[in-house]
């Protein structure tokens, strides 16, 4: 029951943000902002409910999952850009690598080193 | 016995009516790829994700049904992206104190990253001499799905380009994180999680959940400012050039 309770709060906060997103005409999805304000509740109660907790692991697991019913139908619409795939898959593979390294690179300039240089991977589980 | 064969051939259109067809098949394939992924090793060029994926358009092509059919009952399953969007609450809320004390580098480098993200993408499709709507469809390629998806639409792209865009940008940004934080010899989760969510949206996230959760959070962290940047300035930018 805990389990549909944090659901029910995630549903709730998701209509929250849609309604924002309404009124104010904001150009964001409901769910980031309904994130937005779920974390803003977290931090003025002082902690989290354990029921939202309890949720959230198997949501955010399956975020790859949900994806990947989009992903399905370019196999069906590929002759449509038949004449575009290298310059959509050099665009891909290039231009990620190359923002990748200007991340990591920029961030290793700005960002302070941190106390716990962590190098526990844990085993993966996915 | 012509009626029984009759009635064997209208299956799997009518399994196909009600949504539950296509949520037991994209779970199950969900599970093979898993399986499969395993059984080859894990290998980082070809995620679960993807064999999951080319399973599904398999049995879409065997079955006398159409990807419309599929897609019809797959959306009940997309459902699910709002909540799933909003329990990245929990990630971030457990990382606050992390997050407040590097707000400042944080600011000066991630709009940055994210803006880069797009830019290449859309400069070498660009230069290749790709259309605009395939620009549109490559542009919000970094950003988590609930937000690319409404982008796209914005800007006039393919949904379906831009879904096999967010998959193989996902795996290369996995990929090339892992493989570039080895050559720059880093190792602090918390880049290489903000590399993954800026560079890899939700795919990059649940791989830095897998590595530990630190790295995850900075991940969700990565991504959602990313997608909040990315969906304010892209429309504004994109409405500049076209």
């Amino acid at each position: 029951m805990s389990v549909l309770r944090g659901f029910l709060w995630l549903l709730v906060f998701l209509l929250l943000g849609q309604t924002l997103v309404r009124l104010f005409h904001i150009p964001m999805p409901s769910g980031v902002i309904g994130m937005l304000l779920l974390t803003l509740w977290f931090g003025y109660r002082g902690g989290m409910n354990t029921d939202v907790v309890r949720i959230s692991q198997p949501l955010i697991a399956m975020l790859a999952l949900l994806i990947m019913p989009g992903v399905v139908e370019i196999f069906f619409v590929a002759d449509q850009f038949s004449d575009q795939w290298a310059a959509i898959l050099t665009a891909l593979l290039a231009g990620t690598l190359l923002s990748v390294l200007s991340s990591l690179l920029l961030m290793r300039r700005y960002l302070p080193q941190s106390a716990a240089e962590g190098n526990s991977r844990s085993a993966d589980h996915g | 016995m012509g009626d029984w064969l009759e009635r064997l051939s209208q299956l799997p259109q009518q399994w196909f009516d009600s949504p539950i067809a296509a949520i037991a098949l994209t779970l199950g394939a969900y599970f093979l790829g898993i399986r499969l992924f395993k059984l080859i090793r894990r290998p980082n060029w070809c995620p679960p994700m993807l064999i999951a994926a080319v399973v599904i358009a398999g049995v879409i092509a065997l079955l006398p049904i159409g990807i419309e059919d599929y897609n019809r009952g797959a959306n009940w399953l997309m459902l699910l992206l709002g909540p799933a969007t909003v329990a990245l609450a929990v990630p971030l809320y457990q990382q606050l104190p992390q997050i407040r004390a590097l707000w400042k580098p944080i600011l000066m480098t991630l709009p940055l990253s994210a803006t880069l993200a797009a830019c290449y993408a859309v400069i070498i499709a660009a230069v290749m001499g790709a259309p605009e709507d395939v620009l549109a469809s490559l542009a919000p390629k970094s950003v988590t799905s609930p937000i690319a998806l409404s982008l796209a639409e914005e800007l006039g792209g393919s949904r379906a380009l831009l879904m096999g865009a967010l998959l193989t940008t996902g795996v290369t940004a996995i990929f090339g994180v892992e493989w570039l934080s080895r050559i720059l010899h880093i190792r602090d989760p918390r880049l290489i999680g903000l590399a993954l969510g800026i560079n890899g949206h939700a795919l990059g996230t649940v791989r830095a959940f897998e590595i530990n959760s630190v790295a995850g959070a900075f991940a969700s962290l990565g991504m959602s400012l990313t997608g909040a940047f990315t969906a304010v300035v892209l429309p504004l930018v994109w409405h500049l050039f076209y």
